[in-house]
């Protein structure tokens, strides 16, 4: 129920008002709703998907100890997420001594056996002397003549004095 | 047994909605073609506008619980669709508004010049109407609905009731304004 005030002021101002209200008040055509209702009939209707009975309130899922076990489990896998990553972070300890790793040998006790052979390891070829040394010169190494030289007094040969 | 009852409690969940559709379709179609034919000035392109209202309504029929007022929810329903109808479609002729006019307009004890003269006078007034800015328009031609009051409008515009006033107020006057201005050109 429209109020008289309002009513009143809704008295058409104007012409272009009543023209409106001619629009406004113009019937429906004949068989529209059975025509509407024929169109619905015939739109296609998508099933809505529902949720599984399992999910319905009141279920075995929705029970305290389900939920207390759904918990359980996601605490164990955030805690398990959480120290697998402080594991991984965390910075070694700074090495005390210099230790040299022996590398790991390769065969043993499972691989194929060295059959007992000795490997000789490839050596330098060793210097050639040309020209045969004398036993004399041998005997006599230069350096020790030069470092008597330098007393000359002390390494000459004393005469033999008739006694 | 557990899912037995529970299809067979769709079924009548769903013939329950049926039947508030089918009502829904017997009780508000006419008002709606209303509102449509009021924006669009097309018996066929009214029609239509109510048909996918229907087709909006079947498609959300799970809140339809949840409506307070369906008369004044379809309204804006069909409301939205017809004026994106409106924004989309090229701007006919006048001559096709007057033609659809003469074939439309109660013409009863008018002679045939008188109902061409008549539809004439109307297919400018609506062109005067066209011409306002959007918002008084809308509420200048939702208030020509004698069945809805200023607060079922705001309900429909989505604005407060206060604002439909102003507006219609303003709509008004812009009118009066209009509707001068040819007088005194002659």
């Amino acid at each position: 129920m429209i109020p008289r005030e309002e009513n009143e002021n809704r008295v058409p101002a104007s012409e272009a008002e009543k023209t409106l209200r001619l629009v406004a008040g113009l019937p429906a055509p004949e068989g529209l709703s059975d025509r509407v209702q024929e169109g619905l009939r015939k739109a296609p209707r998508g099933r809505l998907l529902e949720w599984p009975m399992a999910l319905m309130p009141g279920s075995w899922i929705q029970s305290p100890a389900f939920r207390g076990a759904a918990a359980a489990a996601i605490v164990c896998v955030v805690a398990g997420g959480g120290w697998r990553i402080y594991s991984h972070v965390q910075t070694p300890a700074a090495p005390t001594a210099n230790v040299i790793t022996m590398p790991a040998r390769v065969g043993g006790a499972s691989g194929f056996s060295s059959a007992n052979a000795i490997r000789t390891p490839d050596t330098l070829a060793g210097p050639v002397l040309t020209r045969a040394t004398t036993p004399d010169k041998a005997k006599k190494p230069a350096k020790r003549m030069k470092r008597h030289r330098a007393h000359p007094a002390a390494v000459a040969p004393q005469p033999i004095q008739p006694r | 047994m557990e899912i037995a009852h529970s299809a067979v409690h769709d079924e009548t969940r769903q013939h329950a909605t049926d039947d508030a559709l089918a009502a829904l379709v017997e009780q508000h179609a006419s008002t709606l073609y209303r509102v449509a034919f009021s924006v669009l000035r097309n018996g066929a392109d009214a029609e239509d506008a109510v048909q996918e209202t229907f087709l909006r309504v079947l498609r959300h029929r799970g809140t339809l619980g949840e409506v307070r007022d369906h008369r004044v929810w379809l309204i804006r329903i069909v409301w939205n669709i017809v004026l994106d109808r409106k924004r989309r479609a090229k701007t006919r002729p006048e001559t096709e508004d007057v033609s659809d006019l003469a074939r439309v307009l109660p013409a009863t004890g008018l002679s045939a010049e008188e109902r061409a003269a008549a539809a004439q006078h109307h297919a400018r007034m609506l062109l005067l109407v066209d011409s306002l800015p959007a918002k008084e328009r809308e509420v200048l031609v939702l208030s020509a609905f004698e069945e809805l009051s200023s607060v079922e409008i705001a309900g429909i515009l989505g604005v407060t009731e206060s604002s439909v006033r102003s507006r219609l107020f303003r709509a008004r006057n812009l009118m009066a304004g209009l509707l001068e201005r040819p007088r005194s050109l002659r």
